[in-house]
């Protein structure tokens, strides 16, 4: 394992760092050739519900290589009750693979029979505060484990939103007492997408909740009027201002990060992958040598 | 109009380019047909319509992409369908006895 101890450490807690890659069956045989330099790897767990020959796999895969769970499918943050059965199907997964953590997105995805068929961006307004909230209290207690939540990118700001999106974000993970699964890529397409800076939002979100990180590429796309936003379709290399966003978030937290980079298609050489990894670490490293540096200034 | 409600009109409008013309045409009309408070028609005539096209094509791209689930999954969710149902029901009864 290389996990990346803080700089500094030697005057304070050493805090380590841990940096992965998402599982895709495309990278498989890499992963597993190259699993000393990767601390961990991320699984779909929607892929495996109700496949009980994948789930075994899965614990095979476990023996090798420390893994986390990512849900896709359960729309947490809505203001309508996530199915129970839903919820039990992530619970039965989490107790057979006994994962490093699980997570969910801050989105829906289905409302009144329609499945929208990714994960939308619902109003950012308190009642959707008060059913995530609920959704996620529900969900810890069937599951037995709080999740991470991860920011969502968006190509809409969702209409019928009273509060801006760092806000409903702290306002969800307070009442839920849940942590943050902070996607960068996310928070660099949304501020280029509907103008804010993402280091301000880094600096607004409550930097003591953020445990775990995505790093992802996406590409421009043009819209209809002429302008351009980004689409976060993880089919790029990861851009330098989201690993800019990696140093300023190992700069701000002081929990141990667990870094995974996610990638869904054209896929490069496993090398380019690692060549990805060791430029996360070394963001991690700087951010924590900034952090050390602050906390040994006084004033 | 209630949150729920709301919730339920946007993802109308992802999934339906139907919806979305009509909603373009004439957003108070449409706004007042599905039952939108005036704040929520408000709303729905500000909205961001160049990030609601490139939104709602993305989400068709992805309904696209799902791959089919397999005979055997689909079986097996319905059975935890059938036994959450039933476990919820148990617990409501048992915690309306706990009241009595």
């Amino acid at each position: 394992m290389a996990g990346v101890a803080a700089a500094g450490a030697e005057t304070m807690n050493a805090i380590y760092d841990t940096v992965g890659i998402g599982w895709r069956p495309e990278l498989a045989a890499g992963i597993l050739d190259h699993h000393a330099r990767i601390d961990l790897v991320e699984v779909i767990a929607d892929d495996f519900f109700g496949e009980p020959r994948r789930v075994r796999a899965l614990k095979t895969l476990s023996a090798q290589v420390p893994i986390a769970l990512h849900g896709v499918g359960l729309g947490l943050a809505s203001a309508s009750a996530v199915e129970t059965w839903r919820i039990e199907r992530m619970a039965h997964l989490v107790e057979s693979i006994s994962p490093l953590f699980w997570s969910e997105h801050l989105a829906f995805v289905r409302a009144d029979g329609i499945e929208i068929g990714h994960l939308a961006a619902p109003p950012r307004s308190d009642a959707t505060v008060d059913g995530a909230a609920e959704n996620l209290l529900r969900a810890s207690r069937i599951v037995g484990v709080k999740p991470f939540m991860e920011n969502i990118a968006t190509l809409i700001e969702p209409p019928g939103s009273a509060l801006d999106e760092a806000s409903w974000i702290s306002k969800i993970l307070s009442a839920s007492d849940c942590d943050l699964l902070l996607d960068l890529h996310n928070v660099f397409a949304n501020g280029l997408n509907h103008g804010y800076d993402p280091k301000e939002f880094l600096r607004q979100i409550p930097a003591g909740r953020i445990r775990a990180i995505h790093i992802a590429g996406g590409k421009l796309i043009s819209a209809p009027d002429g302008t351009q936003r980004v689409l976060d379709d993880h089919l790029h290399d990861v851009p330098d201002p989201v690993f800019d966003l990696l140093e300023e978030a190992a700069a701000l937290s002081l929990n141990p990060l667990s870094v995974i980079l996610e990638r869904d298609g054209s896929y490069p050489s496993m090398e380019s992958l690692l060549a990805e990894v060791s430029q996360a670490r070394q963001a991690l490293a700087r951010g924590r040598t900034r952090r050390a540096e602050r906390v040994e200034v006084p004033g | 109009m209630s949150a729920k409600q709301f919730e339920a009109f946007l993802a109308r409008l992802y999934v339906d380019a139907g919806s979305r013309a009509r909603l373009r045409s004439n957003p108070l009309a449409e706004a007042k047909n599905a039952g939108l408070s005036n704040a929520e028609s408000k709303a729905l005539e500000n909205i961001d319509w160049v990030g609601l096209e490139m939104a709602s094509q993305s989400f068709a791209n992805k309904r696209e992409l799902r791959r089919p689930r397999s005979r055997f999954s689909s079986l097996t969710d319905r059975l935890l369908r059938v036994i959450s149902f039933l476990s919820d029901r148990v617990r409501r009864h048992s915690g309306r006895r706990g009241l009595e």
